[in-house]
């Protein structure tokens, strides 16, 4: 059966609705949501509706929880002083709109959803602002699968949409203990396992303007990533309506290229 | 000059042990450093003459660096220390006696200090760390999986991870494998292989048992201080 993951929707209106016609055209009707349905955009109400009203499985992402908590995380978060002050701006807009009800919705959210094999989340299983790269250290990526006991772990939160298959693994190690000399040496043989990001609905950062989401064949493992134009024009004149960094609709018209990364994408912020 | 680290943990207040591993290491050759790798406190026995030993070392002691430990940590939560968080894991595994014995054994003038230690050391390409950068708690045995433990190498970008958190002593050397890694994006598809670096993680041991390291020849050697045991029977490459 296929089904549909979707993440980082940011409060983009058009871009939301655009890829939810795109996955209903194809009769799919399990979607999951990764989180962030806030933050940057001017819709941060009417997207959290959408999603209240579909009743789509949900994890809370970053902005997520950073709206319930308080911008109280570490500068992790953010790339760039520049990129943290314009975050800040964009926080406290979008805590002003936000209604108490679907506030609570976000705060309702769970860090994770499990379906048998499958693990999601919005950035590890670790914390919703830890960044999965495509070319992270494979042993580091196949860890955070299989310490949480899953085959596949969708994840979001870098907004550059891929799938990454990890196989024929191996570790030697040698052991010597207080008790007895050198130990022969040991072999693991590491399972296979994948990542599966979603890419971006609302803020692609992959360089095209296009939303992107995935559809995975939950019988035969086959990840198909999509990408859905949208009128991207509608939500960056919103943004500029609502007072938001006008960086943000430059970001969205240009396919945002150079993407603002974290500079240590393997921190964990500690709170 | 050839570094020989002495590297100790867990000694939860126990002067006496303290005083032995001192006796020991100023019978062994080249002695650089003397690393404590955290829990100097503990819920057992009174740790204010351990502490004060720590902090003002005797003229022939060899100078300790200090970082904290599980049972730092959580005193210094539980003295508000770690903003909202109080001592949680312990009262959860122990329970609330166990809270009130630990704070009732550190005077509160030694918090500061406490409060002051680092939570790990890098030297060279070594990390040392009561349990691991992932947690001070991290319990890291011989027995967890290498994933995880090259995971917490990788964290730290470090060769060696020196951890006590365990109390176990053990030397695991990661000494080959790879993997393969296939990334399909908008762009297309590209392969990956990832060799396992040589890296190795090392437990330190707690209260008596304690261990050298030397540094040029990677060689680590596992002790009880007050036995007689010749750290060269025990040397490994
Ligand atoms: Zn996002
Ligand atoms: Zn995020």
């Amino acid at each position: 059966m296929n089904h549909a993951i979707i993440s980082c929707l940011h409060a983009n209106l058009p871009a939301t609705e655009a890829v939810l016609n795109d996955i209903d055209r194809q009769g799919i009707d399990t979607i999951t949501c990764l989180g962030d349905l806030v933050g940057y955009g001017p819709q941060p109400n009417e997207v959290v509706e959408l999603i209240r009203k579909r009743d789509i499985a949900t994890c809370q992402g970053c902005w997520d929880e950073d709206i319930i908590d308080g911008l109280n995380a570490c500068e992790c978060s953010y790339p760039s002083q520049l990129a943290e002050r314009r975050g800040h701006l964009a926080h406290q807009w979008t805590d002003d709109q936000l209604t108490d009800e679907n506030k609570s919705f976000l705060a309702s959210l769970p860090t994770s959803l499990r379906r048998d094999r499958l693990l999601f989340v919005h950035g590890s299983p670790n914390s919703q602002h830890e960044y999965l790269l495509p070319d992270m250290d494979a042993f580091a990526a196949l860890e955070r699968v299989e310490t949480a006991g899953a085959d596949i772990l969708f994840c979001g939160h870098t907004h550059q949409p891929y799938v990454r298959e990890l196989r024929d693994g191996s570790i030697r190690v040698r052991l010597q203990n207080a008790d007895h000399e050198c130990d022969q040496g040991e072999e693991l043989t590491l399972p296979m396992r994948k990542i599966v990001n979603a890419g971006s609905v609302g803020e692609p950062r992959h360089g095209s303007t296009n939303a992107t989401y995935v559809i995975h064949n939950d019988a035969t493992d086959e990840v198909e990533i999509k990408e859905v134009p949208y009128d991207v024009g509608r939500t960056c004149q919103a943004i500029v309506e609502a007072g938001l960094p006008k960086v943000f609709a430059w970001r969205l018209s240009h396919g945002f290229e150079f993407a603002e990364q974290a500079e240590d994408a393997s921190h964990v912020c500690e709170r | 000059m050839i570094e020989r680290w002495a590297l100790v943990s867990g000694l939860r207040g126990d002067l006496e042990t303290y005083d032995l591993i001192q006796r020991d290491l100023k019978k062994t050759r080249g002695v650089t450093s003397l690393f404590v790798l955290g829990d100097l406190v503990g819920p057992e026995r009174n740790c204010d003459a351990l502490l004060d030993r720590l902090k003002n070392p005797h003229s022939g002691d060899l100078k300790p660096d200090c970082i904290y430990g599980w049972w730092e940590e959580q005193l210094l939560a539980e003295r508000g220390f770690r903003g909202e968080r109080k001592a949680d894991a312990l009262r959860l595994s122990q329970g609330e006696d166990a809270v009130s014995a630990l704070l009732n054994t550190v005077n509160p003038s030694h918090l500061k200090w406490l409060a002051s230690l680092q939570f790990g050391f890098i030297e060279l390409d070594c990390a040392l760390i009561h349990g691991s950068s992932s947690d001070v708690g991290d319990n890291l045995t011989s027995e967890t999986s290498p994933l995880i433990l090259l995971d917490r190498l990788t964290r730290l970008n470090v060769n060696r991870l020196f951890t006590a958190r365990s109390t176990k002593q053990f030397h695991l050397e990661l000494t080959g494998g790879g993997i393969n890694s296939q990334v399909k994006d908008l762009n297309g598809k590209r392969e990956q292989q990832q060799e396992v670096p040589k890296r190795s993680v090392i437990g330190i041991g707690a209260g008596l048992n304690y261990t050298l390291y030397d540094v040029g020849s990677d060689k680590t050697h596992f002790l009880t201080a007050g036995s007689k045991t010749n750290p060269k029977r025990k040397g490994f490459a």
